[in-house]
């Protein structure tokens, strides 16, 4: 075992949780079992890395060992970083029925073909994604094993998750892609977030929604009844519209998970063109005070937040 | 949309109207629970409504109202911009002791104090009380229901010898003359 | 090292374990440890951590230092689970403000310097003294600060710190700074501290920084010892304060001491007396954290003065009188009887002030400044606000700050959070001018009455009892000393005269006869309502008598009618005995007026209604003349053929009153046991009404018989009346 390979294990324990470290450890299965009984998880993780490092020397593991164990690390807790989306495009014929082993097989020729120094790794998770990593390096220096790529890509459908990549990487990245997976092109779908299942829950439409054929007839029985008698809601036919149309927005089950959305309102004078929009009727009135606090606050950045008062009052100046 | 009215239907036998206003829901739920299962005496029936005006569809069926509270919280300016509007909704004869405010986070000191300055200017100029409420215990809810059912039964004429306006007139909110308590916060 | 031992041993338990853990693992793991053991030279963890942190190198790096975070691991398990001893507090301090690594590392250790019992006078002044080189950074140099304020109560001496008060106070200056040196200054100022250009330079801040509450209330600290200095006038009720809010190392805090406290405690609870209630109750709600006080050991030798928490009984109190020192947090004074008693005896306007201010901040900050009231902020709350009544109780006068948060609270109050302790404290409240009784009490009462459940109305009216008590005692206890200027308290000069505080008693009771007189109507005349009422007119009737206040004010009839006409025989018994009081007053002032002792001048009206009600007492009880001319109730003849009610004029005379006609089936059943068919009417006949009446007292009927005695000059005579005054 080198000392590169020795610094990036270092590296991966200090990045694991020490309540996970035992169970990740467990996955990777390249201690034996007596060696795996030695380890005492309730020391220091310093203590522990050290005396990991020493079984790893006995067992004679390399560097690739210890990128399987960050890559486990990685499937098995996908929120380390922000994943970007991208969109295969004009898919060939053979997109539908490719298969791991070639894909596998392509990816690599076809990447190292673009870049000498180049580690790729590539697994495929229980639920059919293949997971690629790629430690990056150029034509002098050997792959950086700090900062690799994560690419999650599930075969037979067009969507592509990236994580960690540099932008000097990315056309080598897409070049290796779109032949592997029997595509035309690519192209960026705008979408991004922490969580990796909720972006793929939300392209593949992986949660429950509700058309707008199904009867209407049984939202009422899901609209809240009054608990006694005596109550009346004024409003409840408001409500209850409301209700439908939330579901026909949005489903009537758990919604994907995603912390931020990003609207850029850009136009040669943004006010002139609100205040348009309410009088000419485009846009239902009362206006929304995120709107209207524009020129009432004097700012325009605001962050929506689940507790507290609607908009944040940190920047700007206070009118 | 037409103004509420509060004496253009007769009342029923040992009944009681309260109307609840809130521009959200949560509170309103849980006080109209507790006001049902407060009172066993006389039969009182609680509407829910977001704002005013209330639907024209059910105004036929609908009996008259004696006691019409908004539901204020300071924490929310949407809240305030919300019950200004809806007030401009009701008949004045409300305002002879037939409406109430029931506030909510007045005790706090981080909402702004100009919401509840405001507020108090407009209970003052429409002659009406402010009730001061803790929303978040179970405590607070309950005496807020008591509190409101008391006046309800009074306005709804329930009480011999005493009208809404009576009461009224004994707890309506004036702005201190005294300008040192008048701005506290 | 000593005091050491405890955070020691737990450690090399553990590592103990560590060797017996490890038997299983293999060669060379064990060699790692064993390695890693060897580098502990079978010495204590945290002894080697200190050790390291005294001796480490400027510049050392910090980045990937394994070393360092080992150490600061250790320490920081040490500091959050028991607290640091003194010597390890110098050391850790000493490294942190030194910037020997990155000022990073600066803050992360003082983040976790949690002391467990005291911290060391001389570390606090080495700091200061890294503050004068000047190294820190601004960020740190403000942590430093706050953390001598959240700390400042255990730093064991204070000679030093006092002495070096001007280095201290050059930092003013700096703006970020100056709030929390303001603050340190306040708890450190003294008389002699107190310098003209100090004062100037505070003006001059002032001037730059606007009126900002730390600055004000460090210069109104200082026109309290040094008057003749500052010029400037101070609003009786100033905003704010000083804020050191921190989370952190007051739950940090807290928690040390919470588990060291029940140790500690139990020893000390013997010879001193803090109690350990209010000190628990303090920690959590002064902004500072406060721990026990008294369990510090403190070096007095070096000093003359004695800390007020060393006090061990009242003799000793005497004896040290004149050399108390106070103890910074204000506070912790309030659960200690003796340092109450000090205070008390003392009169010193400055503890009084520093009192108050914490007083004020501490109420404000946690029951108007946004507390979600969950059950246990509740049961906080509700033990602090019985300890401060329990305090004023003591002290028999209220507090400032205590008026100015319920006259705030009043108003944004529900009615129940906090009843009983808010009614309590309102009871306590100094006689307040008739100018103001309206605004500040009786609106935001009446909004709060008249909404609210009979319970609610009932506590009110017990509460303005119990304040009306309070200020005529207070009355007839001064009233002795000084006929007619009366100051309400000590500290606020505020002078009361006589009529002054007349008109407040006027009003008062002016205010409860019409709140009981409409809160009665709308709960369809209550008994229980009815009785509250009655206390109150018992205080109100004997304030002449008693209280030696010449003021008579009779009941209104929404009151006097009900109770004449209540169901019960308690309620008529009662009015019976306040009338009979009323009349003793009367006549006696009546005397005085005529023999000129005391000129005063009880209305003619006061006469003419006491008449009119005594009147009707009697035609009602007496004379079976109810609702006949001349009463105070009057109805029309048709409207009483109405009524189908047959001799309706006697149904409230003592046979036929619904209080009392149980009394009279029971007699006429005494008196004829062989009659089968019941003829009340009889009981009126000759001898058996003077039997009755009789019998009426034996049956424990006492105001009956005592206004029958004073009322009724011809007992047996049927055609009575009111004998005084006509």
């Amino acid at each position: 075992m080198d000392d590169s390979a020795k610094q990036v294990l270092r590296r991966i324990i200090r990045r694991i949780p020490s309540n996970k470290l035992q169970i990740t450890l467990r996955k990777w299965e390249c201690l034996s079992k007596k060696q795996f009984r030695s380890l005492d998880f309730t020391q220091p993780k310093w203590l522990i890395c050290e005396n990991l490092l020493s079984l790893c020397e006995e067992n004679d593991l390399s560097l690739k060992h210890v990128t399987e164990l960050e890559m486990i690390f990685h499937i098995e807790h996908p929120t380390q970083g922000t994943w970007y989306v991208s969109q295969l495009i004009d898919a060939e014929e053979e997109a539908l029925t490719s298969d791991l082993l070639n894909f596998r097989e392509s990816f690599k020729v076809h990447l190292k073909s673009l870049i000498s120094h180049v580690s790729v790794k590539i697994k495929k998770h229980e639920d059919d994604a293949i997971w690629i990593r790629i430690a990056w390096g150029d034509n002098f220096t050997k792959p950086n094993h700090f900062k690799p790529t994560y690419v999650v890509h599930h075969l037979q459908t067009p969507y592509v998750f990236v994580t960690g990549l540099a932008a000097k990487h990315r056309p080598l990245l897409h070049q290796a892609l779109i032949p592997s997976a029997h595509y035309g092109s690519i192209k960026d779908v705008h979408l991004s977030g922490r969580c990796l299942t909720a972006l793929r829950d939300l392209l593949m439409r992986r949660y429950k929604q509700v058309f707008p054929e199904k009867h209407p007839r049984l939202l009422e029985e899901r609209s809240p009844l009054p608990s006694h008698p005596n109550i009346e809601n004024e409003h409840a036919k408001h409500a209850e519209n409301r209700l439908q149309m939330a579901a026909e927005a949005f489903g009537d089950g758990m919604l994907p998970k995603l912390q931020t959305a990003v609207y850029k309102l850009e136009t040669s004078n943004l006010l002139e063109s609100l205040k348009y929009c309410v009088s000419s009727g485009m846009a239902s009135a009362p206006v929304t005070p995120l709107l209207s606090s524009i020129p009432r606050k004097g700012r325009n950045y605001f962050v929506i937040t689940d507790k507290g008062p609607g908009i944040n009052p940190t920047p700007g100046p206070n009118i | 949309m037409s103004l509420l009215k509060p004496f253009n239907k007769l009342p029923e036998l040992n009944t009681a109207n309260i109307l609840l206003v809130e521009n959200e829901t949560q509170f309103q739920k849980k006080l109209a629970d507790t006001i049902v299962q407060l009172e066993n005496d006389v039969n009182v029936i609680v509407r829910l409504a977001r704002s005013l005006p209330l639907p024209v569809e059910i105004a036929e069926k609908r009996q008259r109202i004696d006691l019409v509270v908004f539901i204020v919280h300071l924490s929310s300016e949407q809240s305030l911009l919300s019950t200004e509007v809806s007030l401009k909704q009701l008949e004045s004869g409300y305002f002879m002791g037939k409406m109430c405010f029931l506030v909510t986070g007045a005790r706090c000191g981080t909402v702004p104090s100009e919401r509840l300055t405001s507020l108090k200017k407009m209970a003052a100029s429409l002659n009406s009380p402010l009730l001061m409420t803790e929303d978040g215990t179970t405590e607070g809810v309950n005496t807020a229901a008591q509190r409101v059912l008391n006046m309800l039964k009074i306005s709804a004429g329930l009480v011999p010898m005493a009208t809404g306006l009576y009461l009224s007139s004994l707890i309506r909110y004036t702005v201190p003359a005294d300008p040192d308590w008048q701005d506290q916060d | 090292m000593s005091k050491k031992s405890d955070p020691s041993r737990l450690d090399m338990n553990y590592s103990s374990e560590n060797d017996s853990l490890s038997s299983g693992r293999s060669d060379r793991s064990l060699r790692v440890a064993e390695k890693a053991r060897k580098k502990n030279e079978a010495e204590d963890p945290f002894l080697l951590a200190l050790k390291y942190f005294s001796q480490v190198e400027e510049g050392t790096p910090w980045k990937g230092n394994d070393v360092l975070e080992w150490h600061v691991a250790v320490v920081e398990r040490v500091a959050l689970s028991q607290g640091l001893s003194p010597e390890a507090i110098s050391v850790l301090l000493d490294f942190a403000l030194s910037s020997r690594m990155s000022s990073q590392q600066c803050v992360r250790i003082l983040k976790i310097l949690v002391p467990a019992t005291v911290v060391p006078q001389d570390a606090i002044i080495q700091g200061v003294s890294w503050l004068c080189v000047g190294k820190m950074a601004m960020k740190t140099q403000v942590l430093f600060i706050r953390w001598v304020l959240t700390i400042f109560d255990l730093i064991d001496s204070k000679d030093q710190l006092r002495a070096i008060y001007g280095f201290i106070f050059s930092f003013v200056t700096e703006e970020s700074l100056c709030p929390y040196i303001c603050h340190l200054l306040y708890l450190l100022t003294r008389k002699e501290s107190i310098r003209p250009y100090r004062v100037r330079k505070l003006l001059d801040l002032q001037v730059k920084m606007g009126k900002q509450p730390f600055l004000m209330h460090l210069l109104a600290l200082y026109k309290v010892f040094s008057p003749e200095l500052v010029a400037l006038s101070f609003p009786s009720k100033m905003k704010g304060g000083f804020k050191n809010h921190n989370s952190t190392w007051k739950v940090a805090l807290s928690a040390v001491q919470k588990r060291n406290n029940a140790g500690v405690l139990t020893d000390l609870r013997l010879n001193l007396s803090m109690r350990t209630q209010p000190n628990s109750k303090k920690r959590k709600f002064s902004h500072l954290t406060i721990p026990a006080v008294s369990s510090v050991p403190l070096r007095v030798s070096s000093s003359k003065a004695l800390p007020l928490e060393q006090l061990r009984d009242f003799p000793h109190l005497l004896e040290n009188l004149h050399r108390i020192e106070l103890p910074a947090q204000m506070g912790s004074m309030l659960g200690s009887p003796l340092a109450l008693h000090y205070i008390d005896c003392v009169r010193d306007n400055s503890a009084f002030l520093r009192l108050n201010f914490w007083l004020g901040h501490s109420l404000h900050e946690e029951f108007l400044f946004c507390r979600e009231a969950s059950s246990q902020n509740m049961a906080e709350a509700t033990r602090f606000l019985n300890t401060l009544i329990s305090t004023q109780r003591l002290l028999q006068e209220g507090f400032s700050s205590t008026e100015v948060f319920l006259y705030r609270f009043l108003r944004v109050w529900d009615g129940s959070l906090l009843r009983t302790q808010i009614l309590g404290l309102l009871s306590d409240i100094a006689v307040v001018p008739s100018s103001r009784i309206k605004v500040v009490l009786f609106e935001p009462l009446m909004q709060l009455f008249f909404t609210s459940s009979l319970f609610f109305k009932c506590s009110v009216v017990e509460c303005l009892n119990s304040m009306l008590l309070k200020w005529l005692t207070w009355h007839s206890v001064y009233a002795l000393e000084d006929e007619l200027d009366i100051s309400v308290t000590s500290q606020t000069p505020q002078n009361m005269t006589l009529s002054g505080l007349m008109d407040s008693v006027v009003e008062l009771v002016q205010f409860v006869g019409r709140i009981a007189t409409v809160g009665l109507q709308l709960e369809g005349y209550h008994t229980l309502l009815l009785s509250f009422t009655l206390d109150f007119y018992e205080t109100v009737c004997g304030m002449y008598l008693k209280y030696d206040l010449p003021l008579v004010l009779m009941p209104p009839a929404g009151v006097f009618y009900p109770a004449l006409l209540a169901t019960n025989p308690v309620s008529v018994d009662r009015l019976c005995q306040i009338m009979h009081r009323y009349r003793a007053s009367l006549v006696s002032a009546k005397l005085q007026e005529r023999q000129s002792q005391k000129p005063f001048h009880i209305s003619r009206k006061t006469y003419r209604e006491f008449n009119q009600y005594v009147v009707s007492m009697v035609n009602c009880l007496w004379n079976s003349r109810a609702f006949m001319p001349g009463m105070g109730i009057e109805l029309a003849e048709d409207l009483l053929a109405r009524s189908k009610v047959t001799e309706c004029c006697s149904t409230f005379n003592l046979i036929h009153h619904p209080a009392f006609i149980g009394y009279a089936v029971d007699f006429h059943q005494k008196c004829w046991p062989e009659r089968k068919e019941l003829d009340l009417n009889s009981i009126k006949m000759g001898k058996c009404w003077d039997w009755y009446t009789e019998f009426l007292f034996s049956e424990g009927l006492w105001g009956l018989k005592e206004f029958v005695q004073s009322s009724l000059s011809h007992r047996t005579s049927s055609r009575v009346s009111g004998t005084d005054a006509r």
